[in-house]
């Protein structure tokens, strides 16, 4: 289907985009690579009246070292996340997760803030954010907020992201050499979207788990933690049944979806699975 | 790899022109389909044309109250709403009876079906018109069991059963020291196919409409279309236009009524594209089916008798379900010698989608089931599968269950023994992982995956069975071209749906006339028809009806030497003339003329009819010579299956195929490999998903086929012993590869899993939840 008819509005600057924004109100949104807004406009299940193209807000793009985090700009595409120097020495897990989004042409049009924006469950990003206890910096005509993943992801394609506020950026807590991670993305064909996936980040502290931190992809309206599985891993040995029976709570307490590719109980089997693999390749990573 | 095995040796090269019979021909199609400049039916475009627009129906079964069309008629740009009222002819289409309406009238009868059509200046305001469009429905409890339609109250007045084929065979109480049973389950599978269904209609100025149309059978449209618009047949005239795809989805009539409907309403060209979504409500399926399999034989390993009943869910019409039922039930026992069998195939009526030809119509069904049964048996006997369809392998000579003795090619032994002596693939150890089961998404470490080999061997018949007047048409025309050189022009109305046909028929024309540029008019109905392009038949039948054209061109251009050159042809003399390497030489004189002296200013065109041998209908036991020939091919399957997740990850499939003779073998090795990605796609992944006779998954986000990363490495042996009465010897070559594919991947799954599952397309809960709980897998 052809989209509905919208104006077009190409902004420079991030206060272009702001002022866009609370000049037309509710009518307008924000254009970014467009590879999940154009599927829905054709579909017409989004019919925005104005679009703010975040195409040459140069300054949101790339990757900076902030200190003790590093800070992405909402318009950095997934193909510079996950080659980006910076962002695979300090946080490779993002790296590892940005390379399993799509395809090539979706790499290099799909941009970080997009994918938090849209707030699908079903994306690889939610989950690894949530798991890394990213933060996103918004802006309103107000100012600038700042907004833990674990409150931004608020339901089913929504977040805490207010009508007339920008993601500008994703700050990325730096992990050093004594975290492993890995990202476990289940699909039947190549590809394709994540029916469950499981990222992993484990600190090692003398053979022991100092601390796990588990996002789960695609297992409810929202990207979740397995927080059984964590409060089990805390200060736990470093030992194969330890992880077995931490990741049999992966899946405790989630509500997943049912649809033609998995139901709830092989969704919730999949969680437990790919948990403890993520687990298991963490502690070796 | 190829190998030449069996009797004699076959003439490869008949004339000094390259791309002739058995090279490996270019495809006149091919550099444009890549480069993009070929015109699909989807490119198809007329000034001034109308879009024309479906509605369907949302329920499977339904009253129809009422159909208000005003609303959608009063939009601006709305040009005509046709709905079953304005149908002028008959009310009813179909292949094989006619019972499926243009347009629903008083029932829907599966999701899906059409109950009007709009034309519009523009294809979102056609779209727009059908919102418009109310109709009342009282929604009826669907009848969605095919079991159970067996006896339940009629949905159509033709009753529920379109063909119950019963086989009794040799000795019907006979039994065997071992016997196996089970139940196997396959799911509905969709073609798939690339391009959405599409045509322009064109009417003019004298009541008739031009239909310009991606199909796989121009005639049998056309027929249909007439009928319906109550038009002489001479008044709709069909032209072909670039098929995407087609693997039996476009033997139905999809949209050709509505859309010529709504050019002769409009007195306008008006122009149909399906959306993914709508081509996957607008064309048929393969039968989904439940078989029920028992197995006798003896303690040596000999088949004794096979006992089966095989219910295929035909959906709501027809279409061409009563042939495909014939298929699963002849061929029920498989590639074996069977003394004795009582099979008993059902197709019925359901409010599930209509479901009809698809590559391998039916041997699929009934491979799936009884390539479970040999290894089951195999495992009851402690011998190897292997060994054991050996053992049993049908030879020329051998009878089928139907009594049909194998007068051809058969054969079954070396393309089991091809198969097999391809090398396996290397341990997964050191592979890289993204050959590992799920692949990019790395989620299978080396540990959790287990292999599995598994082989299959299947069978059908090449074109049309039972009786049935099969023939094709074609003409070939000579004549000297613009630069002085000799040109042929081969005109048939065989449709090229992307098999290669369009290049088999240069090669023939090449090889039979030994003239290098060979031109290949549009196909249309203009000329006699030239059949389906389905059944493996057109390189048999088209084919012959080429190479029967040019030698009447020959025959006609060699009288015309004689004449003009004073030669004595009558009687045995005759021969002495002949057309070889482009010239025209006297076997006893000096005459020499090359092709364009001895045509002398003077075009030859002849026509010719090709059909093979007749066949017989089936008798009351199911017996006659029903087929005229039959192909075969094994298959063998090594996958890597991560239990624990259920992934499946398809390594490799070797083959061997019967070909009788390649003809082009670079198309036929591309055969194979689509074929067996068909195969692989039923076995793991394909299939449309239903919920209470509703569509789950109309689109390829959700309908599932294997990607190029998906796909096996595929390692195929082309055995060629020449098939008596086939021209060139070639047998089909398009549905093998589909037939047994499958079934081998289950059985290399079984092998990995120890689980017995029995239905495909395997889900990975079948094997994730299975395991560990004691539950077998369904
Ligand atoms: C074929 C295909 C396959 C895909 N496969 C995957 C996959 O496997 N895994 C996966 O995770 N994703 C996948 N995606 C989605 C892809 O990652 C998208 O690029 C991403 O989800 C959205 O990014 P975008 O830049 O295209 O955003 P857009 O589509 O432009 O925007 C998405 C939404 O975010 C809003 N938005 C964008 N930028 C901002 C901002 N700075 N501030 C506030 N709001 C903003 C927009 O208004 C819109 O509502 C796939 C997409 C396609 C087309």
């Amino acid at each position: 289907m052809i989209p509905a008819p919208f104006e077009y509005v190409r902004v420079g600057s991030v206060d272009e985009a702001v002022d866009a924004l609370s000049e037309h109100g509710e009518e307008a949104t924000l254009l970014a690579g467009g590879h999940s807004l154009l599927p829905l406009m054709r579909l017409r299940l989004a019919v925005p009246e104005v679009l703010v193209d975040l195409g040459r807000v140069d300054e949101l793009r790339g990757v900076r070292d902030a200190g003790d985090h590093l800070a992405v700009g909402a318009m950095t595409t997934h193909h510079q996340v996950m080659s980006d120097p910076l962002v695979r020495e300090h946080c490779g897990v993002l790296a590892e997760v940005t390379g399993e989004v799509g395809d090539p042409q979706v790499r290099h049009r799909g941009t970080i803030g997009g994918a938090c924006a849209h707030g699908d469950a079903a994306g690889d990003h939610p989950a690894c954010l949530l798991a890394l206890d990213a933060t996103m910096v918004a802006r309103d005509p107000g100012g600038t907020r700042e907004i833990t993943a674990a409150d931004f992801f608020t339901g089913i394609f929504e977040t805490a992201l207010a009508p007339d506020e920008v993601l500008t950026e994703v700050h990325l807590p730096k992990l050093d050499g004594s975290w492993g991670f890995d990202y476990q993305k289940f699909q039947r064909v190549k590809q394709a979207w994540a029916i469950v996936g499981a990222c992993a980040l484990v600190r090692r502290e003398d053979g022991r788990i100092g601390e796990a931190r588990v996002g789960l992809t695609n297992l409810g309206s929202v990207p979740v933690r397995a927080t059984g599985t964590e409060r089990l891993l805390a200060g736990a040995a470093a030992e194969p049944d330890a992880l077995r029976e931490a990741a049999a709570q992966a899946a405790e307490g989630t509500q997943p979806p049912t649809d033609s590719n998995a139901r709830p109980d092989y969704r919730r089997h999949l969680a437990r699975v790919l948990t403890l693999r993520a687990l298991q390749n963490s502690l070796a990573s | 790899m190829r190998s030449s095995t069996g009797t004699g040796t076959v003439p490869r090269e008949r004339g000094r022109v390259t791309g002739g019979v058995g090279d490996s021909a270019r495809r006149p199609d091919g550099a444009p389909k890549v480069d993009g400049s070929f015109a699909f039916s989807s490119d198809l475009w007329a000034d001034d044309m109308l879009w024309g627009r479906t509605l369907r129906s949302p329920h499977p079964s339904a009253r129809i109250r009422s159909v208000d069309v005003e609303r959608a008629r009063r939009i601006d740009g709305v040009v005509a709403v046709v709905t079953a009222d304005d149908v002028p002819g008959s009310p009813c289409f179909g292949l094989e009876h006619r019972d499926q309406p243009v347009f629903a009238h008083d029932v829907v009868r599966f999701h899906g079906e059409p109950v009007a059509a709009v034309a519009a200046v523009h294809p979102e305001i056609a779209a727009r018109a059908c919102e418009a469009i109310e109709v009342d429905y009282a929604e009826l409890d669907p009848l969605l069991d095919p079991e159970a339609a067996i006896d339940a109250d009629p949905i159509h007045p033709d009753g529920n059963v379109v063909r119950h084929l019963r086989i009794r065979h040799g000795d019907v109480d006979a039994g065997g020291d071992v016997t196996v049973e089970g139940t196997y389950e396959l799911g509905m599978q969709d073609q798939a196919f690339m391009g959405p269904e599409s045509g322009l209609a064109i009417p003019d100025d004298a009541g008739g409409v031009d239909l310009y149309i991606s199909t796989q059978w121009l005639h049998v449209d056309r027929d249909q279309v007439a009928a319906c618009l109550g038009l002489p047949t001479e008044q709709v005239r069909l032209t072909l236009s670039g098929v995407g795809g087609a693997f039996g989805a476009r033997e139905d009539v999809s949209l050709q009524v509505h859309v010529c409907l709504l050019a002769l309403r409009t007195g306008r060209p008006v122009k149909m594209l399906y959306s993914r979504e709508e081509s996957f409500l607008g064309h048929v399926h393969r039968h989904p089916g439940r078989l029920w399999y028992r197995h006798h034989a003896t303690a040596d390993g000999d088949l004794v008798k096979v006992e089966a009943r095989i219910v295929l869910d035909g959906g709501a019409y027809a279409s061409s379900s009563s042939a495909v039922i014939a298929n699963a039930s002849c061929f029920a026992a498989g590639p074996y010698r069977m003394p004795n069998a009582t099979v008993d195939g059902y197709v019925v009526r359901t409010n599930n989608p209509p479901c009809g030809a698809m590559r391998g119509f039916g041997a699929v069904q009934a491979c799936f089931g009884y390539e479970a049964q040999m290894d089951k048996l195999a495992a009851a006997l402690g011998v190897d599968p292997v060994e054991l369809r050996l053992r049993n392998a049908l030879a020329p000579g051998d009878s089928l269950i139907t009594g049909q003795v194998i007068r051809g090619t058969a054969p079954v032994r070396e393309v089991i023994e091809a198969a097999r002596a391809h090398p396996l693939p290397p341990d997964p150890d050191g592979r890289p992982e993204v050959l590992l089961p799920g692949g990019t998404g790395l989620t299978a470490s080396r540990g959790d995956v287990r292999r599995g080999v598994g082989f299959a061997v299947g069978f059908k018949n090449v074109a049309y069975s039972e009786g049935f007047d099969d023939y094709a048409t074609a003409s070939v025309r000579l004549e000297e071209g613009v630069d002085g050189e000799p040109v042929a022009t081969v005109h048939s109305a065989a449709a090229e749906v992307g098999q290669g046909l369009v290049t088999l028929a240069q090669q023939v024309v090449r090889t039979e006339l030994g003239v290098e540029r060979v031109i290949l008019r549009p196909a249309d109905t203009s000329i006699g028809s030239a059949g389906s392009s389905s059944a493996s038949r057109q390189a048999w039948m088209t084919g012959g009806a080429v190479q029967a054209a040019c030698n009447a061109v020959k025959e006609t251009l060699l009288r015309r030497v004689a004449g003009a050159h004073g030669v004595d042809v009558e009687g045995a003399r005759r021969q002495l003339l002949v057309v070889r390497d482009g010239w025209v030489t006297h076997v006893e004189g000096d005459l020499r003329l090359s092709l364009v002296e001895a045509l002398d200013g003077r075009p030859v065109e002849q026509v010719s009819v090709y059909r093979h041998a007749p066949t017989t209908p089936l008798d009351p036991d199911g017996q006659g010579d029903a087929h005229v020939a039959f192909v075969f091919a094994a298959h063998r399957a090594v996958v890597d299956v991560d239990q624990e997740l259920g992934l499946i990850r398809v390594l490799q499939v070797a083959t061997g195929q019967d070909v009788g003779r390649a003809l082009n073998p670079v198309q036929v090795t591309g055969q194979i490999e689509g074929g067996i990605a068909q195969g692989v796609g039923l076995a793991v992944m394909e299939e449309v998903v239903m919920d209470d006779g509703r569509v789950r998954n109309a689109s390829f986000v959700d309908y599932l086929i294997p990607t190029a990363l998906d796909m096996p490495e595929v390692a195929a042996t082309l055995v060629e012993q020449p098939e008596p009465g086939a021209p060139f010897g070639a047998k089909g070559v398009g549905e093998p590869p589909t037939i047994s594919s499958t079934a081998a991947v289950v059985a290399a799954v079984r092998d990995a899993t120890g689980l017995e599952l029995r239905r495909v397309p395997i889900r990975p809960e079948h094997i994730a939840l299975a395991a560990g709980s004691g539950a077998d897998g369904t």
